[in-house]
């Protein structure tokens, strides 16, 4: 855990001297909690359009976790093969699942930071709007609270590990982004083959987000598998 | 401490196809200071890579400090300092951050590793930058601070991939001095891969050089060219060239004409230079000057890998 730690030190060290991440991290969170609410605000007037309404930002709200995360996870990795630092961790005694999870662990957190300050915003924004509140965004609901707390901290560790792996296999941020947003539309591909329903009740939305969940795990212990350190130095070479 | 630091035992690397290292044999005394020669793509940095856990062999096997890179990876890294010939430094962070970073992967306790760390910074000269982002740095300064940032650990075994590399002479000069009294102060071992060939003479116990991922030569750089034979390099008066009377030349000598008296004299005997003298004084010969001729590591280079030019 003492070199996961010290890569997520650097890590946020690095975050924090990087302006242009500051400077999107900052119009991400006010353009996924200002225009979101301003586009809907006039379908509060009944109860069940409310509810349909605050369903709907609440989808925005995962929506700012998959963007900000896909882009952010594997810059985190890029500017490392880039500037041949990744060389360098790969040449210190850091185990390659400290050097990964802390980047999973970053960009995840970024995107789940990103999610609450425009949930925040949103808040404000319909507070100064219309009165409402927790109502209003769907968080009243535990079904409500999973989908904005549970499902968009799941969204973005599973964004953040496909964006970190994909990073070290595809050179190019735009390649690595599009490859990225993919692996996260895939997600939806059984439910519009009609293979699962949503369903919005409490148990169901509870087991969704336990197996995905797992699923997450899954996939980052393959990525783990497969970006072993003599693996990953023929990837850098190629 | 193992009495070699790095033994290579029949060491190859395929890539494919491409045999990039191939059936390598050395060994580097621990506290010595090593220089691996050869040319972009010889397979030198394949072979770093293999000694750091990085790569596995392809066949035959690499121990490091008496240690397998492969199935105890973490103890060998954690043993040596390592500045690839990209350096890669992290320019978003400062020159202090860098090397707390590199502080804390070893680790170590908070007050040692500040201590550590501005030891560090004193002894490359960047003290006075070490808020600066690295991203302002210089070639030369990023040299040094990478080399800062190798020793931080005080590691037993530094590998250094063209430590000089873009240093101006004065730093050139400093960071040679700084390696030689770090392998001597401390009995560490230092592997340099460089490709400047007369900072290898002076810096190293021995050299290897490397073609086409095989090793060519391994030894003393100051002696590398001999093979058994001296040459000499004389000036003679009264000896004419082809024709001596009275001159019986040992037949392990072979004498070359140069002009203007100057001759130069190949001998395989054992028993060295004194028989030619004692020929050339017996048919009468003014013997002036004998000076022995040394092949420079330069020289010896250019022969062994066919004047390929950079090492």
């Amino acid at each position: 855990m003492r070199d996961l730690g010290t890569m997520l030190w650097k890590e946020v060290t690095e975050l924090f001297g990087n302006r242009r991440f500051l400077r999107v991290f900052a119009i991400a969170v006010l353009a996924f909690g200002i225009l979101p609410t301003l586009s809907t605000a006039h379908h509060g007037a009944s109860p069940q359009a409310a509810a349909l309404v605050g369903l709907l930002r609440s989808v925005f709200v995962l929506f700012a976790v998959m963007v900000i995360v896909a882009q952010t996870a594997p810059d985190l990795v890029l500017h490392e093969r880039v500037g041949h630092t990744l060389e360098y961790l790969l040449t210190t005694r850091l185990p390659e699942w400290a050097i990964f999870g802390a980047k999973v662990l970053t960009a995840s957190a970024v995107g789940y930071v990103t999610a609450l300050l425009s949930m925040g915003v949103q808040l404000v924004v319909v507070g100064i709007l219309s009165g409402q509140g927790l109502h209003w965004l769907f968080l009243a609901t535990p079904g409500g609270r999973i989908i904005v707390l549970g499902l968009s901290a799941g969204l973005a560790l599973y964004t953040s590990v496909v964006g970190t792996f994909v990073a070290l296999r595809v050179g190019d941020q735009r390649g690595a982004y599009l490859v990225t947003m993919l692996a996260v539309g895939i997600l939806i591909v059984p439910f519009l083959l009609g293979w699962l329903h949503v369903s919005l009740t409490t148990a169901w939305l509870g087991r969704a987000a336990e197996v995905f969940g797992a699923f997450v795990l899954v996939v980052a212990f393959i990525g783990l598998r497969l970006f072993r350190r003599h693996m990953l130095v023929l990837y850098l070479q190629e | 401490m193992a009495s070699q630091a790095v033994e290579c035992r029949g060491l190859s690397r395929r890539f494919g196809n491409r045999l990039a290292v191939s059936d390598l044999d050395f060994t580097v005394p621990s506290g010595s200071v090593f220089g691996f020669l050869g040319p972009n793509g010889a397979g030198k940095t394949t072979t770093v890579r293999m000694m750091v856990g990085m790569l596995r062999p392809s066949a035959g096997e690499v121990r490091v400090l008496g240690l397998d890179p492969i199935s105890e990876g973490d103890a060998v890294r954690s043993r040596c300092g390592v500045m690839l010939d990209n350096v890669g430094l992290y320019d978003r962070l400062s020159a202090i951050q860098n090397l707390e970073f590199a502080a804390r992967i070893a680790p170590m306790d908070p007050r040692v590793r500040r201590d550590r760390v501005e030891a560090a910074l004193h002894r490359v000269d960047l003290w006075d930058r070490r808020d600066d982002h690295v991203s302002g740095f210089s070639k030369g300064m990023r040299q040094k601070l990478g080399l800062a940032r190798a020793l931080i650990a005080d590691p037993d075994l530094l590998i250094l991939d063209e430590p000089t590399a873009g240093l101006d002479p004065a730093s050139i000069v400093m960071v040679r001095e700084l390696l030689v009294s770090l392998a001597a102060e401390s009995g560490r071992t230092i592997f340099i891969c460089t490709h400047l060939l007369a900072e290898a003479q002076k810096m190293c116990d021995q050299v290897a050089i490397i073609q086409a991922g095989r090793l060519v030569a391994v030894g003393d750089p100051n002696n590398l060219g001999q093979t058994g034979v001296n040459t000499v390099r004389m000036t003679l008066s009264g000896l004419v060239p082809e024709k001596v009377p009275g001159l019986a030349l040992p037949p392990s000598v072979e004498l070359e004409c140069l002009g203007g008296g100057e001759w130069r004299a190949a001998i395989t005997a054992p028993e060295g230079i004194e028989p030619l003298v004692a020929a050339l004084v017996h048919a009468h010969v003014g013997v002036r000057a004998v000076v022995p001729e040394q092949v420079s590591l330069e020289e010896e280079y250019l022969r062994l890998v066919g004047g390929e030019g950079n090492a």
